[in-house]
């Protein structure tokens, strides 16, 4: 029996081995996902937002308000335009993000304590840029308002300890947990990294049973009399251990090489990667069961495999999903998987949490080795 | 034109006749975009949790508090009193953010000593991080000019004095092209944009594997039907699903995603007519260089990710090292996607958009150049070592 199964074990690691395509997408295609993901992420925090200041004024006053904006976190003054129309081509053509336009009376109506209005304007066709740059504006038009409005007071005869006591207001300390500056690269790259992983798994584990039951083998194995349980039990184990051994690369990669942050412990993780691994392979085994080709099975596994990371919730939480589509997306293991990636590694959420997360996953398994039985049982 | 015809009546016959290729080409792309849009439908954040430890339980922080709670971005958590509590919300997702008022703070700020009040935040999902530093900002700022007019009235200023006072600088914020900074306007298209890419690609591309599965590939190659003919007659009903769907896309985007789809309609109807000219024809040229579907199934679907991020859409160009840009430039994906929202979120004309426009038609000429040019020869079976699934055959059921 154990013989049997280790010759079959055997045949599936020259089968996987011979099947040039299939190597490669195994081999290479997380780990060029990983190298390619930490390329595109390598400057990491979004500083230095491109901010064009046209200064209208060209006092003191208005000087002192550039240089403010000058030592604002992440903008970055790249122009100095004319005119007003000159700074909306420059946000037009994506060469700034930011614009801030200080009108020609600002100086005279500041050192009047008269009313005056800078216009601060927010490219906000890319989020990423428009989030940070809205919240640096937010802080400079604090600080703005609150110079400007003490001078006020002082001029009105007012003593300057109760101007500033009327702006002291309340302070924040900001305090970013879990990612302390962060990081697009420690939130990013590791999560799409697995989720290249994720689809080269399912595309192997798509050819679990159609690769036998597909070829005229099929019926000399049959006629062998080999049981199809141990047969495909067998083979799905040498998928595993494979997907394991691909997985370990990526994690050497981020965690050794990039420093990505790991917080709940290696074999915590290993050991929540593979029981991801097998839930993922029981989708492709279910697929892989009643689809009537290899080329369909692959399609039935990417259909799953392609969307799961967008509804994952790891990147748009899953609460702000409509509420029909939150239990749908929570059959998924990926939903868990990419879910419980972000909590363990970030927050080290407890093995409370790890143990129910991956008894979900064993769940979906579960049901779907049961199924694919139930279609090899019927063919 | 008539080979043509029969040539595309013959292909749209394969599409009708397989069931799972029909859905490729008809259904899946409206099904992908109605999945993604309810994921992104809801546009912007709102209901954050928030857990408060209010360690001063003064009349300053309960005013704290109800700063919070009025604001539609916050949701709070009633059950985190202690930083314990809020410690292990954050950790297990309970709480996003949390405001932490220390003890004696009403007391500390009436004797202006220092003190602060902690706004924390899970930054392990920056989408979290950056709309709750904001928003939380937001409702402090509000906060801060209430105290201020407050304190200003207890000095017996009147109510217009205040206003005087406080818009003495006044910051009038704009956000352009997408005021409400809602993520379906950001990413939808975008997504759209990827699923009409890998969907119109991979349906092109099956359509000579299909062939070569059937081993009749061989009587188009010995038929005397020029070779352009039997590029239009196959690509044909592709390039007028493909077009269709992007109608179709655009329609349910701004119907029910509420994606903001403005701009110049004969610019987006040229944009999706050279896309779709790209993909159909270089989707046909992967296909006679392809020796099986399953293998052009496998790689295509691939790529979808790489693609995406790649190419600048949501990561900035300006940020990404300048050999993966470089590589980004040669992909048609980034050039439409970046179009698309020039012209429908920027509402820009033909004149800005030229270089976009030029790239495109430059890579639709290349592309259409290749699949014209195709080589009307047999590819050589492998000859070294034992290959599976490497041939025009794969597993299947008879």
């Amino acid at each position: 029996m154990l013989r049997q199964s280790l010759a079959i074990m055997g045949r599936e690691v020259r089968y996987l081995w011979r099947e040039r395509g299939l190597r490669h997408i195994l081999l290479l295609g997380s780990l060029l996902g990983i190298l390619l993901f930490w390329g595109i992420y390598s400057a990491q925090v979004l500083k230095e937002i491109p901010t064009a200041v046209v200064d209208l004024d060209r006092t003191k006053q208005s000087r002192e308000l550039v240089d403010g904006i000058r030592n604002a976190e992440y903008l970055k003054i790249v122009a100095v335009p004319e005119s007003f129309q000159a700074m909306e081509e420059m946000i037009k053509e994506g060469r700034a993000v930011v614009g801030v336009v200080i009108p020609e009376d600002y100086g005279k109506k500041v050192s009047l304590h008269r009313q005056v209005r800078v216009l601060m304007v927010v490219d906000g066709s890319n989020i990423i840029y428009a989030t940070n740059a809205s919240t640096a504006i937010l802080t400079v038009t604090r600080t703005i308002g609150t110079r400007a409005g003490i001078a006020t007071l002082l001029a009105r005869g007012i003593p300057l300890s109760q101007a500033e006591d009327a702006y002291r207001g309340v302070n924040i300390e900001d305090e970013p947990w879990f990612n302390p500056t962060l990081n697009y690269a420690y939130f990013l790259v590791l999560a799409l990294a697995l989720n290249i992983w994720q689809q080269c798994c399912t595309l192997t584990a798509c050819m679990n049973v159609i690769g036998e039951t597909g070829l005229n083998s099929w019926r000399q194995i049959r006629a062998a009399g080999v049981s199809r349980l141990q047969l495909f039990f067998s083979k799905s184990l040498v998928h595993i251990i494979v997907f394991m051994i691909t997985v370990l690369p990526v994690y050497l990669l981020a965690f050794e090489v990039f420093k990505l942050p790991l917080r709940c412990g290696f074999p915590a993780l290993l050991l929540f990667t593979l029981v991801f691994a097998v839930a993922v392979h029981g989708i492709g085994t279910l697929m892989s069961s009643f689809a009537r080709s290899a080329v369909n099975s692959s399609r039935f596994g990417m259909i799953v495999a392609l969307p799961s990371f967008v509804l994952s919730g790891y990147t748009w939480p899953v609460e702000a999903m409509p509420r029909w589509l939150q239990p749908l997306v929570k059959v998924l293991p990926q939903t868990w998987f990419f879910q419980g990636i972000n909590y363990f590694t970030f927050n080290n959420a407890g093995w409370g949490m790890m143990t129910h997360y991956m008894l979900i996953m064993a769940a979906t398994a579960v049901c779907c080795y049961a199924l694919a039985a139930l279609f090899i049982s019927r063919s | 034109m008539r080979q043509v015809y029969n040539i595309a009546c013959y292909e749209v016959a394969h599409i009708f006749k397989d069931f799972i290729l029909f859905l490729m080409v008809f259904l899946v792309p409206l099904g992908y975009a109605a999945l993604f849009g309810a994921v992104y439908v809801a546009g912007t954040l709102t209901d954050i949790p928030l857990g408060i430890v209010d360690l001063d339980d003064s009349r300053l922080s309960h005013e704290i508090v109800t700063a919070f709670r009025n604001s539609p971005r916050f949701h709070i958590v009633e059950t985190i009193g202690t930083y314990s509590r809020l410690e292990e919300g954050m950790k297990n997702g309970t709480v996003r953010a949390g405001i932490v008022i220390p003890e004696n703070f009403e007391k500390k700020t009436e004797l202006h000593q220092k003190t602060k009040i902690m706004t924390c935040y899970d930054a392990s999902n920056l989408i979290w991080g950056y709309n709750i530093r904001k928003y939380a900002l937001e409702v402090l700022n509000q906060f801060n000019a209430g105290h201020t007019a407050e304190y200003l009235a207890g000095l017996g200023m009147t109510k217009r004095e205040i206003r005087d006072i406080l818009d003495t600088v006044s910051c009038t914020t704009e956000i352009w092209y997408n005021p409400t900074l809602s993520y379906a306007n950001f990413l939808f298209m975008g997504l759209v944009m990827m699923i009409l890419h890998q969907l119109g690609l991979l349906s092109a591309g099956l359509t000579i594997t299909r062939e070569k599965e059937h081993n009749s590939w061989i009587q188009y190659l010995a038929a005397p039907v020029p070779g352009w003919k039997i590029f239009l007659g196959k690509a044909l009903p592709y390039f007028i699903a493909g077009f269709f769907n992007y109608g179709l896309l655009l329609w349910f985007a701004a119907r029910f995603v509420h994606v903001k789809i403005w701009g110049s309609l004969p610019l987006i109807l040229l944009l999706g007519l050279l896309y779709d000219v790209i993909i159909t024809s270089f989707g046909f040229f992967l296909s006679t260089q392809a020796p099986n579907s399953l293998q052009v199934t496998r790689y295509l679907m691939l790529l979808s990710v790489p693609l995406f991020l790649i190419s600048g859409y949501t990561w900035p160009g300006t940020h990404i090292p300048a050999a993966l840009n470089a590589l980004a430039r040669a992909l048609p994906y980034t050039w439409m996607a970046e179009g698309f929202r020039l012209v429908t979120l920027k509402e820009l004309g033909p004149g800005e958009v030229r270089i976009t426009l030029v790239v495109m038609g430059v890579m639709a000429a290349a592309s259409l150049l290749l699949a014209l040019a195709f080589a009307r020869r047999r590819n050589s079976p492998v000859e070294q070592g034992l290959t599976v699934n490497g041939g025009p055959a794969y597993p299947g059921k008879n």
